[in-house]
């Protein structure tokens, strides 16, 4: 076979492949466009036929594009698909997890053994966490009681997505608030939440022993729950932490500090005078927020007090403060938090 | 020695460089099927919705460098107020905008002056002034004096407030489900993804093409339907490959997610190089690599959103120009991994893969055309050989590209009928019309690579609307 030859053959195969790919994409095109205008394509009926092989030949290879039609299967309570989605949970193949995990989510609203088998999936980790933990949350707080072992599991993974399930805004368990003395700082950090909605004594007293943790993560956890409990009463031992060495645990004190408004200000106003500049800066800080600045700008009532905070926060936070009020959108009553955290 | 034999030589030197670079794309292409099929059984498998509003999603801090973009901006920074996630901020930082960029926010989202707290990990240009919109809590402004791109990034990389960072370009309009869909592909393995990067469309207007969650894609101009296939041969047979294998050294500008702790250990985006993307991929493998840590960078096949293509020539040589630019200083910076074991998999393919499929090619492009030239000066060229081995090359790059089409009509099915068959007739003569530009392109960004030009050279942007 001469060069030309060869050149001619290989335009033709490459020609074919192009030629195929192109009308892969548009016969693609059109099956798709089929099955959604005939709506799922995967029966429970089909499933039905399909399910005994899948258990026996190709293990759950069927489930994978089939979750839809599993909790089909299982909102008929059919012995076999519960089956499969327990065998699925416990598949090689990560995506098989994935759709046993998103099947058990979709019936745990109405079926205890799904949510049985979510706690499983969970506690041994077949999928990420997080997912597992999204599809328990939907199913709050019928879960609770199953969750609560898994306070005590060997995983800080699983003990840190339990305790978050278990502190939720409408009152968290009682049983979250004994891990704030975790190994993990995740674990202590989410057991410091769980406080917020479930405020006691005793927690308020351990949020403030927290605020001195070795972990920024936990010490800014705490500046937030202390001052979600006990609001004002807890700022005059968050202040401190404005100097904080990490920024974030600066960044939790000054919307503490924020969040307990003008009230905070007697708190805040010696921290102008301290020897650390970037306490003063953000002490400066706390006080544009909650509104002193343009207020004491608008009556000029206090020039002394005035020039003291611009010393801390720099001439800008002045020139800031007559730019909104000159453009009427000064920070005051109405808007006393615009630079507060989350 | 001959010039006929000096022809002859060079011919098999352009056809054994030809016959390298197919076949190490095709490999790509393999490991492409194999990666996009597992995604896609991934995403079938994910209930997306639940995750998307579960608190279980880690707040990310975004970051949209612009320096006079005040075209595009505003629905930039609306479709990314409007994404679905629990929790975020948007930081937009003007790097020395003129265009009266930042009063055009401050009118449309009401941004208010305040001061706010820095986190200054990173040297950066100084703050002009900071705003905060009165509207919408989430979205912060900062006005800074002119450094570049990646002087942009480290400024809001001081100022975010949330452990994992977004780095964006101001010319994009993002799909509702950008940042879910990115963030679940983090919880898959969180203690191994650093960062990642995801398919981004193009098109000439992508305010236009994306409304709410309906695309109007590919764009009809062939001008840009030459580009949509180029965009979609590097994202689905090379980047997605590339996140399989292990070396995914691109992640790019328009949309990259990376954990905050490894960007403040890094330094942040480098000023020292034309582009920042690629140069903080390349880092970020090498640092990782020499620490000996397990990581990942990802590329994923979803797409989320849609970036502004050029609509000229010229627009698009100045835009690619760069990126060959950036690709060869990036490189030479980082020579030493190539070919050396103690970087995996990055030094002994990734790096290899950039010197055959880049660097290198403007030299063989060169040969190629001046052995035409010079052999059809001579009357040496064989036109019928000539035209056959053009039609190859033609059905060879029309085969990668139809089998790229095929993967993302599989993954989401988002083109118009119209669309996709203008894109399939357009195939075959991409090489005729749209190669040589890009060739060209190359040769001047290595030409300007060799004499030192670090430049950015923006083009002009598609004019969207009046500037305030």
């Amino acid at each position: 076979m001469d060069g030309r030859t060869m050149l001619v053959l290989g335009c033709v195969i490459a020609g074919s492949v192009w030629a195929s790919g192109g009308c892969a994409v548009l016969l693609f095109r059109l099956r798709s466009r089929r099955r959604r205008s005939s709506g799922s394509s995967h029966t429970v009926g089909d499933l039905r036929l399909h399910g005994p092989i899948g258990l026996h030949a190709a293990p759950l290879r069927v489930s994978t594009s089939h979750a839809g039609s599993l909790v089909g299967l299982a909102e008929a309570d059919d012995l076999e698909a519960r089956e499969l989605l327990r065998r699925g949970l416990w598949s090689s193949q990560p995506e098989v997890r994935r759709a046993s995990v998103t099947a058990l989510g979709q019936l745990a609203c109405r079926h205890e053994w799904a949510v049985d088998g979510l706690i499983e999936a969970l506690a041994e980790q077949r999928d990420t966490p997080a997912r597992v933990a999204a599809q328990l949350d939907r199913v709050a707080p019928r879960a609770d009681a199953r969750l609560t072992p898994l306070l005590g599991h060997p995983s800080d993974v699983v003990r840190y997505h339990a305790a978050r399930l278990l502190s939720r805004d409408d009152g968290g368990h009682r049983a979250v608030p004994d891990l704030t003395s975790d190994p993990s700082p995740h674990v202590r950090s989410a057991a410091l939440s769980a406080l917020e909605s479930n405020p006691t004594g005793s927690g308020l007293r351990r949020a403030f022993q927290l605020l001195h943790d070795p972990d920024p993560l936990v010490r800014a956890q705490a500046c937030r729950t202390a001052s979600a409990i006990s609001g004002l009463s807890a700022a005059p031992l968050v202040a401190p932490l404005l100097a904080d060495t990490s920024w974030d645990v600066r960044e939790a004190a000054r919307a503490a500090l924020v969040g307990a408004g003008s009230r905070a200000v007697p708190i805040v106003l010696p921290l102008l005078e301290d020897v650390d500049s970037t306490l003063r800066s953000l002490a400066a800080l706390v006080l544009q927020d909650v509104g002193v600045v343009d207020d004491l700008l608008a009556s000029g009532s206090d020039p002394r007090l005035l020039e003291r905070i611009s010393e801390a926060g720099g001439q800008r936070l002045r020139a800031l403060a007559e730019d909104r009020t000159r453009r009427g959108g000064a920070l005051g009553a109405s808007h006393p938090v615009a630079g507060a955290g989350p | 020695m001959t010039v006929s034999t000096l022809l002859e030589a060079g011919v098999v030197a352009c056809a054994v460089y030809l016959c390298v670079v197919y076949g190490i794309y095709l490999s790509l292409l393999a490991v492409a099927i194999v990666e996009s099929r597992q995604r896609r059984l991934e995403t079938e498998a994910d209930d997306h919705d639940t995750i998307a509003h579960s608190r279980f999603l880690p707040p990310v801090s975004v970051l949209v460098p612009a320096h006079n973009e005040v075209g595009g901006l505003p629905d930039a920074v609306r479709s990314l107020l409007a994404l679905e996630y629990p929790e975020f901020e948007v930081i937009v930082i003007s790097d020395g905008s003129t265009d009266g960029t930042v009063e055009r926010l401050r009118d449309e989202f009401e941004l208010m002056p305040v001061e706010l707290s820095s986190r200054a990990v990173v040297a950066t240009e100084p703050v002009g002034a900071v705003f905060r919109s009165h509207a919408e809590r989430r979205l912060v402004v900062l006005d800074k004096r002119g450094g570049g791109k990646a002087d942009a990034l480290n400024v809001g990389l001081n100022y975010c407030r949330y452990r994992f960072v977004c780095g964006v370009d101001a010319d994009m309009v993002f799909a509702r489900d950008a940042l879910s869909r990115a963030m679940c592909a983090f919880l898959s393995d969180p203690a191994q993804v650093v960062g990642l990067t995801s398919f981004v469309e193009i098109a000439e207007n992508p305010a236009s093409a994306l409304r709410g969650v309906e695309y109007r894609i590919p764009d009809s101009r062939p001008f840009l339907l030459f580009q949509t296939l180029d965009y979609l041969r590097a994202f689905f047979n090379n980047r997605i490959a590339w996140s399989r294998l292990g070396f995914m050294l691109c992640a790019v500008g328009a949309f990259q997610v990376w954990r905050r702790e490894l960007l403040d250990e890094l330094g942040g985006w480098s000023r020292e190089f034309t582009c920042e993307d690629i140069e903080l991929t390349f880092r970020v493998h090498r640092v990782l690599q020499e620490r000996g840590e397990p990581y990942r960078v990802l590329c994923l096949p979803d797409r989320i959103g849609v970036t502004e293509g050029p609509d000229t020539i010229g627009k698009l040589v100045a835009q690619r120009e760069r990126w060959q630019r950036v690709i060869l200083e990036t490189w030479w910076a980082n020579r030493r991994m190539c070919f050396n074991r103690r970087y995996g998999r990055v030094g002994m393919l990734g790096m290899p893969f950039y010197l055959a499929s880049e660097i290198v090619a403007p030299a063989f492009e060169l040969l190629a055309a001046a052995t035409l030239v010079v052999g059809a000066a001579l009357g040496l060229v064989d036109w019928w050989l000539f035209a056959l081995v053009l039609l190859l090359i033609s059905l060879v790059n029309s085969g990668f590209s139809s089998a790229s089409l095929l993967m993302v009509e599989r993954q989401s099915g988002a083109y118009r009928p119209t669309g996709l068959l203008r894109l399939l007739a357009l195939m075959p003569v991409e090489i005729l019309v749209y190669r040589p530009v890009l060739s060209w392109a190359r040769m001047k960004g290595t030409w300007r690579f060799l004499r030192g030009d670090k430049a950015w050279h923006k083009f002009e942007r598609n004019v969207r609307t009046e500037p305030a």
